[in-house]
């Protein structure tokens, strides 16, 4: 009766909706991913800004003219110290002083510069009041490479006036061909969108995915399927649940974009540069594919927590077992860097049609460099086609779960239940 | 105490015309099941009549669930046929049947009205009208305080009556429930059992199992009783008894009881002034009577039918003992 089939599934797709939506975990998540996001972005704005170098140095130096080519190169560079003490030539006694300032945290560390004649390299090191101060290392070498090539020049009769001129800096701007649009192209941003939906899925398999997963040994376990499965076949309901659960995952996911584009194109996103969606490196056609890839991989992943789901038998073993759900996730987040560099390598290729990998590998190429259509479409329907697949099965696994209740079926008496059903 | 419940069931306007008595709803034919070379169910066969309360008695693991879930077709039989109303089974049919399964089971975090009207809609009514019945069944099985609860919060009696109540919602035709008063305070299993006797006055057929002898020798017409899967004692209640002779004596006196050394009995039980007396097969209880009375004054005089449970005894001792 496919009437009552699809009156069954969506009768069971709202319930799981509804409950799902009323319950104190949607509206918790909805909420706090959202905060967390711009708590996230605010954060990186504040540590941004705070990248800052060492404030007080103190340079200890056998050779004058060097300490002070390297004092002018650091208040030359990018993060200028506020005080730059030169003891050239150093004393002992300077030494113990500076110690003594580093000490009290008067100065943030020193600079122990000595040449030795006839040896071209001078003999740097830098101490630290701090353990680990990397911006400081940076700055420091930096500092005493210029200073040394600004010397070398001048050795060589260079007038001071082009060395400056030899030292500028060159900004390389970055542009990437998209169709035939020369887009502004920022690696860290056009990689936004992927890592976007890779965190995105991740998040929703987790939540949701691992949800089904407990909503099946919820009916395991409380026997409820006993009754339901005298009323409604197998197939209504783990249709139902994965329809439902997903519209609850669409639902949440709007919620989020909605937000997002608000965010894009408020105030506070314009204090970070970003200036509507389309500032984000994100195009219209790739948040189409974000669409199709993510509800691909969340209805395989859901599909596969449900089948999951049917053949343990207590709650415990989902937990023990969500690792071997996420683990193509977790393949898909490590092959990436490959895929970046190779996007349309035979193992890119091949990657981005498997379908536990095609959502995020796939989605990946795209946002990369638009793969040929054709693989486009077949990882598409490779997709599908293995989501279908996974509801047929875990539906006869659920079925057999029944069976098993007490005994483990037999391969005849499976069959059998193919065709009653 | 309870009220005595006379209302009207939550469905009368939908009383059904097409069912008439003796209309088989349910058979069993020559039905085998095994799991694991064991054998739960052998050869059984069983009618449940419209209009009838049958009752599948045994003890713990004879084979009562296994039958019951071959006819509601979630396990199947390894031999022989289950047929539903009339016709071999099919899911199809599954609309007309309630089912109450032995381990209870509801959504937990689900509010007991969004789980009634839920499992209602499953099995075909709209919407409203199972809210409608919803809300007249918690009434009728004194649950209404708790409709707008969560299912986690009722103690384990209420559950059961949801579940009760969840099974009926539909007004199946045939109502198969496996232990239905198990768990339940006597007021409670009392509350029920007169649902279910008004349910089976009204048309519906009901088989329920039981390993509790006198429930179902107040409740059945029919009775099955099956042992290590294998059917010993079939047949109408009545006539079931009528094959036991009544061979039981209660006798209330006052003076000697020398009467109790007579021929006719098998074995006594003597108190002061009473005694449970079993007679020989085809012993003459009159005659105890005369010699009772020369002796005695007698101010009872009861000959016993056999209750349900040593009938059960005897037949399922009987035969373990050969």
């Amino acid at each position: 009766m496919p009437n009552n089939l699809l009156r069954n599934t969506l009768l069971i797709a709202k319930r799981e909706y509804l409950e799902r939506i009323r319950s104190r975990v949607f509206r918790i998540t909805t909420l706090l991913v959202p905060i967390g996001m711009v708590g996230m972005a605010f954060l990186g704005a504040m540590s941004g800004r705070k990248l800052e170098g060492v404030q007080n140095l103190a340079i200890l130096s056998n050779d004058a003219a060097l300490a002070q080519q390297v004092k002018a190169a650091l208040d030359d560079g990018a993060m200028p110290p506020k005080l730059v003490e030169v003891y050239a030539p150093s004393t002992d006694a300077d030494l113990a002083q500076v110690k003594e300032q580093v000490g009290s945290h008067q100065v943030g560390g020193y600079l122990m510069l000595n040449t030795t004649p006839g040896v071209a390299e001078p003999d740097a090191t830098w101490i630290s009041g701090s353990s680990i101060n990397l911006v400081g290392k940076s700055q420091m070498e930096s500092a005493v490479r210029s200073a040394l090539i600004r010397e070398q020049l001048a050795a060589k009769g260079v007038p001071e006036s082009q060395v400056s001129g030899l030292m500028r800096e060159v900004k390389l701007e970055t542009k990437q061909l998209k169709g035939s649009a020369v887009v502004a192209s920022d690696s860290e941003r056009s990689f936004l969108g992927a890592y976007g939906l890779i965190i995105v899925l991740y998040a929703s398999v987790l939540i949701y995915g691992i949800n089904i997963a407990r909503s099946v040994v919820e009916e395991k376990t409380s026997r409820i399927f006993e009754v339901l499965l005298s009323t409604v076949s197998s197939d209504s309901l783990m249709l139902g649940k994965l329809l439902g659960v997903g519209a609850v995952g669409l639902t949440q996911m709007g919620i989020w974009g909605a937000l997002l584009v608000f965010y894009a194109g408020s105030q506070f996103a314009a204090t970070q540069g970003i200036h509507g969606l389309g500032s984000l490196g994100i195009t219209k056609a790739e948040l189409g594919f974000f669409a199709i890839f993510f509800l691909g991989g969340f209805y395989l992943y859901s599909a596969l927590a449900a089948a999951l789901g049917s053949s343990v038998s207590g709650e415990q073993e989902v937990q023990q077992f969500s690792f071997i759900l996420i683990s193509p996730l977790v393949a898909s987040v490590v092959l990436l860097p490959y895929v970046l560099g190779n996007p349309n390598s035979t193992g890119a290729v091949v990657l981005s049609l498997l379908p536990p990998f095609t959502p995020i590998i796939m989605y990946m190429r795209i946002c990369a460099q638009m793969p040929p259509w054709w693989q486009v479409w077949l990882s598409v329907v490779l997709l599908a086609a293995s989501v279908a697949a996974m509801v047929w099965l875990s539906a006869r696994i659920y079925r057999i779960g029944v069976l098993m209740y007490g005994k483990r079926a037999t391969l005849p008496e499976m069959i059998r239940w193919l065709r009653y059903s | 105490m309870l009220a005595v419940i006379s209302f009207q069931l939550p469905f009368a306007d939908t009383l059904r015309s097409t069912l008439t008595r003796m209309e088989i709803l349910a058979e069993l034919d020559h039905v085998s099941k095994s799991y694991e070379e064991k054998a739960a169910v052998h050869d059984l066969s069983l009618k449940i009549e419209a209009g009838s309360m049958f009752g599948l008695l045994g003890p713990n693991g004879a084979g009562k669930t296994s039958t019951i879930r071959m006819m509601i077709g979630i396990t199947l039989p390894d031999a022989g046929k289950v047929s539903l109303f009339g016709k071999p089974f099919s899911n199809e049919t599954l609309r007309r049947v309630g089912y109450l399964p032995e381990e209870r089971g509801l959504y937990k975090k689900m509010k007991v009205i969004d789980q009634l009207v839920f499992l209602a809609e499953l099995r075909g009514l709209g919407a409203l009208e199972a809210k409608r019945r919803a809300k007249l069944w918690c009434e009728k099985l004194q649950i209404a305080d708790s409709i707008d609860k969560r299912t986690e919060e009722l103690s384990k009696g209420m559950q059961q009556k949801i579940q009760f109540i969840s099974t009926l919602l539909h007004d199946p035709e045939l109502i198969i429930m496996d232990e239905p008063f198990s768990g339940l305070d006597p007021v409670n299993a009392v509350l029920l059992q007169d649902t279910l006797l008004e349910l089976k006055k009204h048309g519906n057929a009901v088989l329920f199992s039981t390993h509790r002898m006198d429930q179902v020798e107040k409740l059945c017409d029919s009775i099955c009783l099956i042992d290590k899967g294998k059917a010993v004692l079939a047949g109408g209640m009545r006539e079931i008894k009528s094959r036991y002779e009544r061979n039981h004596v209660i006798v209330q006196f006052e003076g000697s009881d020398a009467f109790l050394k007579h021929a006719a009995i098998a074995e006594y039980k003597a108190y002061a002034g009473h005694a449970e007396i079993k007679l020989k097969p085809h012993a003459d209880a009159q005659d105890l009577l005369r010699t009772a009375a020369a002796t005695a004054t007698i101010t009872k005089f009861e000959l016993v039918e056999p209750s349900l449970e040593e009938i059960f005894i005897e037949t399922v001792g009987g035969r373990a003992d050969a």
